[in-house]
């Protein structure tokens, strides 16, 4: 195999971008990272940098470890850096047609077999793959937020893509340090198909009256040792989020375990979008610390 | 013999030529013939230095990707007709490969046939870091010289005489069992050569002395050494263990790990990390991971950097008492590493107050001694104190002179403890 990975495009600068772009650089590849605009690329950096400084507050990198890291990102504002990367992976919103025209510059400008990576949960690879003139070439990865944490990562066989490219997409996850699931086209795949229905009848049992929101949360989280309780999870994931996947989910499946709970729509209407607005099904400060945890949800030595 | 002495990281490869043989061994004559490293390997900047004793330092830039072509690169440079110091890569008679990790299979350094490179890979769980990058150096050398024979020299394996009542954990037997779990402490070469070198200064050749070496550097360790035994060192299953260092925490109370990750909700990455990097001298200071830096900002009255010298110190001093009580006394103390070279101030504060134990510090000659081999001790001191500049790189080469003229020794326990 001539293939060798060194050089990775990243399209898209925005919150899982910036987190592949960290863990690809923290590998010890380059990264050239592509944004629309000079001001998208300084708020981007700005705030890749801040979660760098995070993480050393909290022991887990070192200031030369964040440099070394910075030193390896490029960040760009044209497609022309993708000719020399090994792999592009696009990571902007789930847009079918933002997709559309994304990977259509990068098939025009990379060469012939390196892999292009579409990061979705719920889009259609297939779809997107035939809009391009080698559909064979393009794969699907869903990474789990946030990358730098997380072990996991889907990589989607779309029905045209190679052996050889999959193995390629399975490779880099290999070099990411990910177990890859390899998973079949369909909607949502595995984990987001798995977790979007409990997330969705813990919303129905608050609007039942079962529990309040916090107990419900919290029973989960402590009931079956999740780091945090599917309400969290969806207010820190993004409520819009959430019911755009529901919806997707919903109509391309038909089935009625998927309709959004009435309670989401009326909580994303109102704007209250989770922990980014700083209030969801919980409340949560500017640094999206919850403010208003239980008494029993503590840390507790041993 | 010329010997090519590698010692490969993940970034990087470090490199030096040896002329030695027996005669040159016995004699401490063995010629460096260069030193070098080439560094940021995988990346498009990667740097070679190349230093040849009595020339200027030659620097070149280039795009490396990996350790084949940064052998090929170093080798090529090293028989260039200009600034090289070999022929041609023929000139090379034997490669020595620095191997951090030998696990219980290695008690000796060996010549790595496939079963050795085997071994090797399996004792990688133990060192994940440092023995992936070992091997592929390794391998790498191996293509651009297959052949010369190819010896590896493990950092652990000079501790292996240790025994079971020293380098057990207080753990469930079968955890040791099941995963090998147990000290096996590191800085190996280096330990014994400054025990070696020591103890040739001191013309002490029967080599039935109780020595404690001492080597403070990036990382810290101490070693007993009886009868030319490794039976205690201060590092465990991992780097981590003992003095302080520069980041590293060394001793502390294994609870501290699951109450902090319970309290602060800090993952595994973040507790290594924090234990690994963020701690030591550098965590408790907050000023600096560099001893020379931790000096000054003590003589300007820093609070925390003076309490993080005294940690260090005290520690230093506290492994040197259990050491001399662990062997029933002590014949000599050797410092060596970065700081034991180069501190006459940790090296005094380690030594306060041992004269019970017999070691008296001529405190005016350990003052000026900074960099040099030499003996810090006064003329009544009972026990000896001498600062001996380490040189592993040196223990490597005559490792592979050892290993090839048949007479290479090997660390095995006394006793093993069946389950």
């Amino acid at each position: 195999m001539s293939w060798e990975l060194h050089n990775v495009a990243i399209i898209g600068g925005g919150m899982m971008g910036r987190s592949i772009a960290t863990k690809v650089a923290q590998e010890g590849l380059s990264v050239c990272l592509k944004e629309i605009s000079t001001e998208a690329v300084d708020a981007s950096r700005a705030e890749l940098e801040q979660s760098l400084d995070h993480e050393i507050a909290r022991f887990g990198l070192t200031n030369s470890e964040k440099k070394a890291i910075l030193s390896r990102i490029r960040w760009v504002t044209r497609f022309d850096c993708a000719a020399d990367c090994d792999l592009a992976i696009e990571t902007v919103q789930e847009d079918f047609g933002v997709k559309r025209r994304i990977l259509r510059e990068l098939d025009r400008r990379m060469v012939e077999d390196h892999p292009i990576v579409i990061n979705t949960s719920t889009l259609s690879i297939t779809e997107l793959a035939t809009q391009n003139s080698r559909p064979e070439r393009i794969v699907g990865m869903h990474f789990l937020y946030p990358v730098t944490t997380t072990r996991v990562v889907e990589v989607v066989r779309g029905q045209l893509t190679t052996d050889e490219v999959y193995d390629r997409a399975v490779e880099f996850a290999r070099i990411l340090g990910k177990v890859p699931i390899k998973v079949f086209e369909m909607p949502g795949f595995v984990t987001t198909r798995v977790v979007l229905p409990l997330v969705n009848e813990a919303m129905h049992t608050v609007m039942e009256g079962v529990a309040e929101a916090a107990e419900v949360d919290l029973a989960i989280k402590l009931g079956f040792n999740f780091t945090m309780g599917p309400l969290e999870w969806a207010d820190r994931t993004g409520l819009d989020r959430v019911l755009n996947w529901m919806q997707h989910l919903h109509s391309e499946s038909g089935e009625p375990r998927f309709r959004p709970c009435p309670m989401l729509k009326r909580l994303v209407r109102a704007g209250l979008l989770g922990a980014k607005t700083g209030q969801g099904f919980f409340l949560y400060d500017s640094n999206r610390r919850r403010t208003d945890r239980l008494p029993d949800d503590k840390p507790r030595p041993a | 013999m010329k010997i090519l002495v590698l010692n490969s990281g993940s970034s990087s490869v470090k490199f030096q030529v040896i002329e030695t043989d027996l005669e040159r061994m016995n004699a401490h004559e063995d010629r460096t013939l260069a030193t070098g490293q080439v560094e940021k390997i995988g990346l498009d900047d990667s740097r070679l230095v190349l230093n040849v004793p009595g020339r200027k330092p030659v620097a070149d830039y280039r795009e490396i990707l990996e350790h084949r072509a940064a052998i090929e690169w170093a080798l090529r440079v090293l028989s260039d007709p200009l600034n090289g110091i070999l022929d041609g890569v023929d000139d090379i008679d034997a490669v020595g490969h620095r191997v951090v990790h030998g696990g219980e299979a290695f008690a000796s350094s060996v010549i790595m046939t496939p079963d050795v490179v085997q071994q090797i890979e399996e004792c990688s769980v133990l060192a994940p870091l440092h023995n992936p990058p070992n091997l592929r150096g390794y391998q790498a050398a191996y293509a651009a010289l297959p052949d010369v024979p190819h010896i590896a020299v493990f950092d652990t394996a000079f501790h292996q005489t240790m025994s079971p009542h020293a380098f057990l954990y207080g753990i469930p037997f079968q955890l040791y069992t099941k995963h090998a779990l147990r000290k096996y402490g590191f800085h190996g070469t280096s330990h014994r050569y400054v025990a070696f070198r020591g103890s040739q200064i001191l013309d002490w050749d029967k080599g039935d002395k109780k020595l404690i070496t001492v080597h403070l550097g990036n990382g810290c360790s101490l070693a007993a050494i009886d009868h030319g035994k490794s039976v205690d060192t201060s590092m465990g299953f991992t780097p981590l263990e003992g003095l302080l260092m520069g980041t590293r925490t060394g001793d502390m109370d294994p609870a501290i790990v699951p109450w902090l990750m319970a309290m602060e909700e800090m993952t595994l990455h973040q507790v290594n990390t924090m234990m690994n990097k963020h701690s030591g001298l550098y965590g408790v200071s907050g000023v600096s991971s560099d001893m020379r830096e931790l000096v000054e900002a003590r003589a300007d009255g820093h609070q925390r950097a003076d309490v993080a010298f005294r940690m260090f110190c005290y520690r230093v001093k506290k492994y040197i008492g259990a050491y001399a009580a662990a062997m029933g006394g002590v014949d000599a103390v050797f410092f060596t590493g970065g700081i034991g070279e180069n501190s006459p101030e940790v090296r005094e504060w380690a030594l306060g107050g041992l004269e019970y134990m017999g070691i008296e510090v001529d405190t005016e000659i350990n003052a000026t001694l900074v960099g040099g081999e030499g003996e810090i001790t006064t003329e009544d001191s009972r026990a000896r104190v001498l600062v001996v500049p380490t040189n592993e790189e040196k223990t490597i080469a005559r490792d592979v002179v050892r290993v090839l003229n048949g007479i290479m020794p090997t660390f095995e326990p006394p006793e093993t403890v069946t389950p």
